[in-house]
């Protein structure tokens, strides 16, 4: 294992013990994070009552919201605002090795409080599953994880720039919401609109594993769409290592 | 021309500009300046020449504003300097390559400690080892030296953000010294201590640049600590080196006068006035201030014409000194 790898795998570790201790604090966070998709599920399956599929989609992406939250805006950007990213600049370490692990060991808590309770709820709502579909779900729920990060990680860093970063990254995560499949299933939206939301990232985001999941969007589709995911993968790692460069340019020329 | 492989810490001509924004006050000025803003340069530090060898003890004073944290952020990686060359132990700071931080720290009393609080000390120790591949055995040997030099045992189970501000400071030092470092940048290491903690530090400094031979750049505003730690002492103010010398020498040049310290029960006022200007008087005991060059004689005096009980001769509290250079800029 290399040692950018091995430092990860000691942060998300070190993470993972410093959350131990605010597992109340993750419960809330779980919350918030299904809310949305709980609002769609009830909006939805009023609408339609007699698709289960509604219920398996909306049920699926409250997994997929809690296994892909970000919160970059709130462990990156505070060490900016609070002068500590000064000492993870004199690490010898990329910095970005402490922002990932500590949204891994995040999404490991919510996932281990939020999963069981998910799952809980599909039960009692009546969501069903193929298993084809679920593991299909698993390479664009890992995409998923992977856009969001970088999307927030993108959003967090023009706290280089703004003490404002807050609204710029709620601003994102609005866009993620009405665009990604949370205020309505992208295969519910007007032609033009879903032609538009499939090709931004913002499905890819947070819809499309749940799509797979519950089968609305498989075979050749879902490749093309999978492969759609991972050209916004490169776009945004491109674009994450341009504003990182950028910032540090400016934070190292400004001062903390 | 310095000679750059002689020497752990090269400045030359180090200078750093900052542009801060500017306007009026008033509506009419905050509208303007959404379209059209201001900025003005702010010269934090001009034109910082200096050279520090290996081993060496440097005490970094100055005012509030004077440059010396910038200095020491462009010294350690964090500030890019607007102009001028910077190496530290050959390494070019601001690229930030991990061999040169492997080698260095940077203390600051502002944040002793930085990164997550909920870790106990010894999690934070343990995670220090791996971050910067000690061996175990130095691992081992380094963390019971500084357990027992800093007192951590009591700290070693206890989370960072439950520790006063001295008890970070001891925990901030283990973490970074455990590792090594060539060159120490101590930012006010003593800030906000209580007279305990600060003697406590003060002595592990001392003993560790002479046990280990690392290389010191401290800043302080108190005097105590660089009298008690650096030999030789770089003054600067609004951004330029104003001295760069032995403690001692920037004494003498900026009080060319000694105390006289005189017991004389007997005397009157009229029998010391005339030996030099009086400073203090209670009890008997008079404290004169005589130029440099005339103590020897006025001693001398003192003595054949008074029945003195004891005589000091003390040089000027080195605040006072210090105090009198920031104010009235160097003679």
């Amino acid at each position: 294992m290399n040692r950018a790898l091995r430092l990860t795998a000691l942060r998300v570790r070190r993470q993972f013990l410093d959350w131990s201790g605010g597992w109340w604090f993750t419960l809330t966070l779980v919350a918030n994070e299904a809310i949305g998709p709980l609002v769609g599920l009830f909006v939805w399956s009023t609408v339609f009552p007699d698709d289960r599929r509604v219920i398996s989609y909306f049920v699926a992406l409250i997994a997929v919201q809690l296994m892909t939250a970000s919160y970059e805006n709130h462990t990156f950007s505070e060490t900016v605002y609070q002068g500590t990213v000064s000492h993870e600049l004199l690490k010898p370490q990329p910095v970005i090795v402490n922002p990932i692990g500590e949204n891994l060991a995040i999404r490991i808590w919510m996932t281990l409080f939020g999963l069981p309770l998910t799952v809980l709820t599909g039960l009692g709502l009546g969501s069903s599953y193929r298993w084809p579909d679920l593991l299909l779900a698993i390479p664009a729920l890992a995409c998923a994880a992977i856009l969001r990060f970088l999307f927030t990680w993108i959003l967090a860093l023009t706290a280089f720039w703004t003490e404002r970063v807050h609204a710029v990254v709620t601003f994102g995560s609005v866009l993620i919401s009405l665009l990604g499949g949370a205020a309505a299933p992208i295969s519910l939206l007007p032609a033009p609109w879903r032609a538009i939301a499939v090709a931004l990232p913002f499905h890819a985001m947070l819809g499309l594993p749940a799509d797979i999941a519950t089968g609305a969007v498989d075979g050749p589709a879902a490749a093309v769409a999978l492969a759609r995911g991972l050209a916004w993968i490169l776009v945004f790692t491109a674009l994450a290592v341009v504003v990182w460069r950028s910032g540090i340019r400016r934070y190292t020329a400004v001062g903390a | 021309m310095i000679a750059f492989n002689l020497v752990m810490i090269v400045a030359e001509d180090l200078t750093m500009t900052y542009r801060v924004p500017v306007r009026d006050g008033g509506l009419t000025a905050a509208l303007r300046s959404v379209v059209r803003r201001r900025y003005r340069d702010v010269h934090a530090v001009a034109q910082v020449s200096f050279a520090i060898a290996p081993g060496e003890v440097v005490g970094f004073i100055g005012p509030n504003g004077a440059g010396k944290t910038t200095t020491m952020k462009m010294l350690s990686g964090l500030l890019h300097p607007t102009s001028g060359v910077v190496r530290v132990l050959g390494f070019t700071p601001w690229q930030r390559r991990t061999p040169f931080l492997k080698q260095i720290t940077l203390i600051r009393g502002s944040q002793p400690v930085g990164g997550s609080q909920e870790l106990t000390v010894l999690d934070a120790l343990e995670y220090q080892r791996l971050l910067y591949e000690v061996p175990s055995g130095e691992f081992r040997r380094n963390l019971a030296d500084l357990t027992g030099l800093l007192e951590l045992e009591p700290l070693l189970e206890r989370q960072l953000r439950a520790l006063s501000l001295g008890e970070k400071m001891r925990a901030g030092l283990a973490l970074a010294l455990l590792y090594g470092p060539k060159v120490l940048f101590l930012d006010e290491p003593t800030l906000g201590l209580d007279v305990s903690a600060t003697a406590t530090i003060r002595r592990f400094l001392a003993g560790h640049a002479a046990r280990t031979g690392a290389t010191i750049l401290l800043t302080s505003h108190y005097m105590a600590d660089v009298q008690s730690l650096c030999q030789r002492l770089i003054l600067i103010d609004r951004g330029r080196v104003q001295y760069d010398g032995p403690l001692r020498e920037l004494a003498a040049r900026l009080s060319p006068y000694k105390l006289v310290r005189l017991n004389a029960p007997a005397a009157t006022t009229d029998d010391v006035e005339p030996a030099g200007e009086i400073v203090e008087s209670a009890n008997g005991t008079w404290v004169l201030r005589v130029p440099r060059e005339r103590v020897a004689q006025v001693t001398a005096r003192l003595l054949t014409t008074l029945d003195v009980a004891d005589l000091a001769v003390e040089e000027p509290a080195l605040e006072n000194v210090i105090d009198r250079a920031y104010r009235d800029g160097l003679p």
